[in-house]
């Protein structure tokens, strides 16, 4: 009996037995082993051999990266210094914390597939990765499950699934967490793998500045420079501290035709702009977060992962191209001004994203009205 | 006149293109005339099988418009009205025979061509049996009798994958050519625009009487819709007319000998067929009657039409009426092991996730797989990239799943036509049918009328 056969049959009998609720994930390993090899019902009668497994694939490879710093990153944190060695540490950090990230995630999925009579998406393979990445190392992993579970039901399921949804479904999630247990997550205190050690993020250091915040940075007891914010090694959340290794991500994703580079540049451009307008309007004498220079503001916190990998989620972001260049500006001035302004959220990225997905209709609405109009004009 | 250059669009790295040498195949032994190739034609039949038909012989009309007459394409016995669900007329097979009886049409000179009043070059077009080579934007229906027409537009470029070349068909029906677009120009109080590459036009280059308009890029630049976009929009309310270069010779050829033009040239491609080249037969002869015998429905997709917007005929199809080329491309056979990890050497991609893509000239072969399974939409980006007129294509296809005719017609779905779509379908990673969304729109706003 061929694999496929195995297959086929398997998902026969669960569909008659009361383990039916499984059938999707049987069906999705099927799909994920064998190519579904349906042949096309009408023209084009063929077809680009892109799908979105390859997609999600795809956006996992460039995440390789992120992934293999974040580790490394975790087991440096803890004191070890060969790399192997490291690697190792991290992953056994990192890979409880995916695998429960994951497994939640497939059974909600699984659920709702089963309820509405559809399969299940692949973009499970990316939330359940990029969720994990945004937590730091010390996360409960109850907590993890009951993060991913609200980020699957209520930031996507409850409006339709995939493609449907308004919210980021991974920010969701962390979001939730952020807010329910800030005593794990706080933007606060850092964490690393070290129990008992513990002390101010680069972001809320900065934010509490009494003098200039750079020398703030310099004289905290991590000696945060702009040198290890940008490669990444200092505590913090597992895929967010090196701003290196997510540039090599966002440099995979233009490549590949994945990541919307418009996103990406609208991003950093209206994060660059805040930050060089309000830094220049607080002028020379100012303390605290407007004594920061922009390009600080770039690679500290998680303003450059969530400007690669959290904006240019396609479902959530604006989808038309000037509505792009528009969504992205908003967030990353967004970003700057809660890390500004407001001193409740020195962390203004995750923030900023998921008010930028709530305006991303409202921005499309807006480009298409101007196609219309564009239309309307010439009769 | 206009030099016009698409930008946005692509060609499909395909292998499989056809020969520039054309083969008189034996005379088939049956031809079909297909109701399935007219969109929205409810034909009321004039003959049964066992009637005896010439050359030109009326077989159906068509019920929205009683003058528009189908004619017979060969002599001989009506042998089947082949019937599909609800008993809709799919076509009428004729058995040929070696007479060549003929209707006779009056005969024109190019000089009295130019004198005729329209009337009197609908009239000769309906009876002689070439009106249903002219169709209509917006909706691509046979054209309307009390339609005038703000221009008539012949594409004389096929950007297709593996399509026909019709400057190489062309190259023989020159005179007939101009004889047709004197006719034409009576149809229109306005202009008749004639697009060609702006190279491997020697064809078209010595045609008067029309604005000869060249136009670079890739597919859909052939594509009538973008033609029309770029040398003269459609505004509400009006239409446009258009024909292909062999019926507008086709035109030539009725007034000039009075006789119903019966024969027609294909291009058979693919990468299936070993020796790929231009035939000359019947028009609607059937596939087998000039494919080679190597192909078997089973293992191959026989169509009639390119690649892109072609109609699966099968090997006992017949050529289509406004086609000019027959493809062949193999079936999908089998699911692959962990395909979405494959690195793709041999698997094109408009995007750049497999390795394919490093070979920028590479040709490849495509079966029917469709490469995945139907997901929700995802916004790649890529559907704009290759959409070269000023239309947001998922917002105009959310605008007709949501069935809103108003925003559908705002967003400019009278532009357009489900063949425009194509790459958008073929570039989907989640494998949407643009093509039957739009079709569905346009249908809809058709019965809102």
């Amino acid at each position: 009996m061929s694999l496929d056969q195995i297959f086929t049959k398997l998902e026969e009998s669960l569909s008659k037995s009361p383990f039916k609720l499984i059938e999707p994930l049987v069906e999705a390993t099927h799909t994920f082993l064998l190519t579904p090899g349906k042949a096309t019902r009408r023209g084009p009668h063929v077809r680009d051999n892109i799908d979105l497994k390859r997609y999600m694939f795809m956006v996992i490879v460039a995440l390789l990266p992120v992934i293999i710093m974040g580790m490394y990153n975790i087991g440096r944190q803890t004191g070890i210094s060969d790399f192997w060695l490291a690697i190792w540490k991290g992953a056994l950090v990192m890979m409880p914390v995916v695998i429960v990230s994951y497994a939640v995630g497939a059974f909600w999925e699984s659920i709702f597939a089963k309820i509405r009579g559809h399969v299940i998406n692949e973009g499970l393979l990316v939330t359940g990765i990029l969720f994990p990445l945004t937590l730091p190392p010390t996360i409960p992993l109850w907590q993890v499950a009951i993060g991913i579970s609200f980020g699957i039901v209520i930031g996507k399921e409850v409006f339709g699934g995939t493609g449907m949804n308004l919210l980021n479904p991974a920010l969701t999630a962390r979001a939730f967490l952020f807010f329910t247990y800030p005593g794990n997550m706080s933007g606060d205190s850092v964490w690393a793998a070290v129990d008992g050690f513990s002390t101010a993020t680069p972001l809320a250091t900065a934010a509490a500045a009494t003098g200039n915040a750079v020398d703030a940075l310099h004289a905290s007891p991590l000696h945060y420079t702009l040198n290890n914010m940008f490669t990444g090694f200092i505590p913090g959340s597992m895929g967010e501290t090196s701003t290196l290794a997510i540039l090599i991500g966002a440099a995979i994703l233009i490549i590949l035709g994945i990541g919307s580079w418009r996103i990406m540049l609208a991003t950093a451009l209206g994060g660059f702009g805040m930050a060089s307008l309000v830094h220049w309007l607080a002028g020379p004498t100012a303390t605290g977060m407007l004594s920061l220079p922009p390009v600080y503001q770039l690679v500290m916190g998680g303003f450059m992962f969530g400007t690669v990998f959290m904006t240019t989620d396609p479902v959530s972001a604006a989808g038309t191209n000037t509505g792009k260049w528009i969504y992205g500006i908003l967030i990353g001035v967004m970003a700057i001004l809660i890390r500004t302004f407001n001193p409740a959220y020195p962390e203004g990225m995750m923030l900023a994203i998921l008010f930028g997905n709530v305006f991303s209709p409202l921005i499309d609405h807006f480009v298409v009205q101007a196609n219309i109009k564009r239309r309307l004009r010439r009769v | 006149m206009g030099q016009f250059k698409v930008k946005r669009g692509y060609n499909l790295p395909l292998e499989g293109s056809p020969e520039g040498k054309l083969v008189v195949v034996p005379q088939p032994k049956q031809v079909a005339v297909q109701a399935t190739d007219f969109r929205n034609l409810r034909p009321q039949m004039k003959v049964e099988p066992g009637d005896h038909v010439k050359i030109g012989s009326v077989l159906f009309t068509d019920k929205k418009q009683p003058d528009v007459k189908f004619l017979a394409p060969a002599a001989g016995k009506v042998n089947d009205v082949v019937r599909g669900d609800r008993r809709r007329i799919l076509r009428v097979v004729i058995d040929v025979e070696t007479s060549n009886e003929s209707v006779e049409f009056p005969r024109y000179t190019d000089t009295q061509i130019k004198t005729l009043e329209r009337a009197q070059v609908i009239n000769a077009l309906v009876e002689g049996g070439m009106w249903p080579a002219l169709r209509q934007r917006p909706f691509s229906n046979i054209a309307d009798l009390d339609k005038s027409p703000k221009a008539i537009f012949i594409s004389g470029l096929d950007t297709a994958p593996l399509a026909a070349d019709p400057n190489f068909y062309m190259k023989e029906l020159k005179a007939d050519f101009q004889t047709g677009v004197l006719a034409l120009q009576r149809l229109t109080g306005g202009k008749v625009h004639l697009t060609t590459a702006p190279d491997n036009n020697d064809s078209f280059k010595e045609i008067t009487g029309v604005e000869h308009h060249t136009i670079t890029g890739p597919h859909p630049a052939g594509n009538i819709s973008v033609q029309v976009y770029y040398i003269d929009r459609l505004h509400s309310g009006e239409v446009i007319w258009y024909i292909s270069p062999f019926d507008t010779a086709r035109i030539g050829q009725l007034l000039k000998n009075g006789r119903y033009p019966n024969e027609t040239i294909v291009a058979i491609t693919g990468a299936p067929i070993e020796k790929r080249h231009y035939i000359k037969t019947l028009a609607g002869a059937p596939m087998a009657s000039f494919l080679p015998q190597n192909l078997s429905d089973n293992v191959h997709r026989i169509l009639s039409g390119t690649i892109l917007s072609g109609t699966h005929a099968s090997l006992e199809g017949f050529i289509g009426f406004y086609d000019h080329t027959v493809t062949a491309i193999p079936e999908v056979l089998k699911k692959r092991f962990l395909g979405w990890m494959d690195p793709g050497f041999n698997l094109p991609s408009y995007g750049s996730t497999f390795l394919s893509s490093l070979f920028k000239n590479k040709k490849f072969v495509q079966n029917t797989d469709l490469n995945g399974d139907e997901r929700a939409f995802v916004a790649t980006g890529n559907y704009e990239k290759v959409m070269p007129m000023d239309i947001l294509p998922v917002n105009l296809a959310k605008a007709v799943l949501i069935e809103d005719v108003e925003l559908m017609e705002q967003l400019g779905i009278l532009e357009v036509a489900p063949e425009d779509f194509a790459l958008c379908t073929y570039v989907c990673p989640s494998k949407i049918e643009f093509g039957e969304i739009i079709e569905h729109g346009l249908t809809l706003i058709e019965k809102e009328g």
